[in-house]
């Protein structure tokens, strides 16, 4: 091959443009960084992050494993999907500043998409999870070009438009024989015979989803999502492509809402419009809140204190009148407002410092 | 073929009515403070569960029960204010997802008050009357004269008046009315209380044609969230044109082509309307 030639093609492969086959050059250097994370994934470990993440792991498999009580299971794993949901919500709020409120759309077609491909076309629940999130990913461009127009608040009207219409789509009695309407989709076969199985394989999904979400964050392309966060005309002063990347954070966002979505049909064995409701957007950003924005393990706490701990509180209650049911909504909408007013960094970080005062205590530094 | 035609401007007059109620309130909170209030919905919530439980629980009389949950939405909006959206105003997003907790609060409280069945409000006065062959309920003829009647009020109110007067300037120059000793906190309050009471007049009119249930503000609220955007941000003019246009086309689509795109329609005219002409029908361009 002439020298021209080749200098030519390593020019356009390697040359000065940003985008290498379509892929922006910061998600290329994602794939180099991944080996310096695994080789410092041994000192990790005896960090104190690294032990407490660890140790935390360890507690949520041992709970189910020891009482052998599927309702506590059952508690566990809505909070293990729902952390997945929170913490894609905070990738695109907290992280790149695109504050949706429609998160419920990503969630809602994933959970569609997966239940349909598992019912209608016998697929694996494995694959029909990755096709719904892929939907959700495309769903996230259908959202992402009309409303990258919009800021601040504009954007989050625009998008809860977009949940609020999908959800008068799939509850409307005419398009009834291809969406299903209020039915929805029902009598899903069970991801596995055993829900200890069932608990351990999303706990494994869930557990990858967050090392993939936090060297997103700490790879190039999360600098540049905080960049467009925090002045996004110097963004675009600075050469970024913030339109493109405001794009992708929608639709890596978009990618693991619809996990969630798709885990949550597939572990409920059926799905209903309701899932489009802003209500489940509002989940999203009272456990981002709780746990603290632009914190993506801050999204684990948060799943944990509003499913495990303000829905268990209120459930013995039940029993007195279905009334109390709607509490941890209601309390969680009043913690919301006081988490914007008073405490905007969320509990994890404090929770976190007074976490490391007790460990050092105890190593005797 | 003449029928449906009628259908369409009787049916449509009262959509427009009612949106323009609620695209008021929410056009002139936005261009006064700048604030997208996301609870804009609830008030038209709160009213309408107020007005049922004091008409057809207690048993109040009608003026009074009217009066009654009028004053609740109108203090809702004053404490709505005081309490989330004057500590925040710096901060664009805290406000927004406040008045959003505070929606989602309101529809939680509501249904542990009431119960998620939907219920039903008695109108003024029972009876259907016949006008160009078209059947519809009396009530539709409150609709259309009490929203006249406010929307000329609220009209005269903001050219006439004083009050009416700051709440133009502080919307045209916030600075330049903080230099004239408007007080712009207090503006922004009234303005706040005036769409509540503009909403939770538009839920007394036209929530006794059909059920109400307790997540009927969303809908609302991205109405008029869609005819704001349609006629333009803080244009009152445009946004009374735009609430007729759009309950025209509305009940258009629905006679004509399907009633599902017709809930659609809200999306479709605030995407299309984003990327042909973001500043609105009347609204000004934004630098």
């Amino acid at each position: 091959m002439p020298k021209k030639i080749r200098r030519k093609l390593s020019d356009a492969v390697s040359g000065s443009k940003n985008f290498f086959l379509g892929i922006p050059r910061a998600t290329r250097n994602l794939y180099k960084e991944i080996p310096h994370q695994v080789k410092s994934f041994k000192e990790w470990i005896f960090t104190f992050r690294g032990s407490l993440t660890i140790l935390c792991i360890i507690g949520t498999i041992l709970i189910p494993l020891i009482t052998m009580d599927d309702y506590i299971t059952t508690i566990l794993i809505s909070f293990l999907i729902f952390s997945i949901f929170a913490a894609s919500w905070d990738l695109l709020a907290g992280f790149t500043g695109q504050t949706s409120f429609g998160h419920s759309v990503f969630f809602g077609v994933g959970a569609y998409v997966a239940a349909a491909f598992v019912k209608m076309a016998g697929l694996p629940w494995f694959f029909s999870m990755i096709i719904g999130a892929v939907v959700a990913v495309l769903v996230g461009l259908i959202v992402g070009i009309p409303c990258l127009r919009l800021k601040g608040p504009y954007l989050a009207l625009g998008t809860m438009a977009f949940s609020l219409i999908l959800f008068n789509l799939f509850m409307s009695g005419e398009l009834k024989d291809i969406l299903g309407s209020t039915e929805g989709i029902s009598g899903l076969p069970a991801m596995s015979e055993d829900l200890i199985i069932t608990f351990l394989y999303i706990l494994i999904i869930m557990i990858i989803s967050f090392v993939i979400l936090i060297i997103i964050i700490k790879s190039n392309i999360g600098t540049i999502f905080k960049a467009i966060r925090d002045d996004e005309s110097a963004a675009d002063a600075s050469g970024i492509n913030t339109t493109k990347y405001k794009l992708i954070a929608f639709m890596i966002s978009g990618f693991f809402a619809g996990i969630a979505g798709s885990l949550f049909s597939l572990n409920s064995r059926a799905v209903n419009p309701s899932v489009f409701l802003a209500l489940y957007s509002f989940y999203a950003i009272v456990m981002v809140a709780l746990g603290g924005l632009a914190t993506i393990s801050g999204s684990v706490l948060g799943a944990f204190v509003y499913w495990v701990i303000l829905n268990e509180l209120f459930k013995p209650l039940g029993m007195w009148g279905t009334v109390f049911l709607f509490f941890p909504t209601l309390i969680s909408a009043i913690i919301l407002v006081i988490m914007i007013r008073f405490a905007e960094q969320g509990i994890l970080k404090p929770a976190l410092e007074h976490l490391r005062e007790f460990y050092d205590f105890l190593l005797g530094r | 073929m003449i029928f449906q035609i009628e259908n369409v401007l009787i049916f449509g007059t009262v959509q427009g009515s009612v949106l323009a109620l609620l695209a008021l309130g929410f056009s002139l909170v936005y261009g006064v403070g700048g604030v997208l209030n996301l609870g804009h919905g609830a008030f038209y919530l709160i009213t309408c569960y107020v007005f049922y439980i004091t008409s057809r629980v207690l048993f109040i009389n009608l003026i009074i029960s009217i009066i009654l949950s009028l004053i609740i939405a109108i203090s809702v909006g004053g404490v709505i204010y005081l309490a989330l959206i004057k500590p925040l105003q710096g901060s664009h997003i805290g406000v927004v997802i406040v008045t959003f907790a505070f929606a989602v609060f309101m529809q939680e409280f509501v249904k542990v008050i009431a119960g998620i069945k939907p219920h039903y409000i008695s109108p003024f006065i029972f009876g259907s009357i016949e006008f160009l062959g078209v059947t519809f309920p009396i009530q539709f003829i409150f609709v259309i004269i009490g929203s006249l009647i406010l929307v000329s009020l609220i009209g005269l109110f903001i050219s006439k008046t004083k009050i009416g007067k700051s709440i133009r300037a502080v919307s045209q120059d916030r600075e330049a009315a903080l230099l004239m000793g408007i007080n712009a906190d207090r503006i922004l309050m009234i303005t706040i209380m005036i769409s509540a009471l503009l909403a939770g007049m538009a839920a007394i009119l036209y929530a006794p044609t059909s059920a109400i249930t307790v997540d009927m503000g969303w809908g609302f609220l991205l109405s008029a969230f869609a005819v704001t955007v349609f006629g333009g941000m803080g244009s009152t003019s445009g946004c009374v044109l735009g609430a007729f246009i759009m309950g025209y086309a509305k009940t258009f689509c629905s006679v004509f082509i399907s009633p599902t795109l017709a809930t659609v329609f809200p999306l479709l005219v605030i995407v299309v309307m984003l990327l042909v002409r973001p500043q609105g029908l009347l609204g000004k361009k934004e630098v």
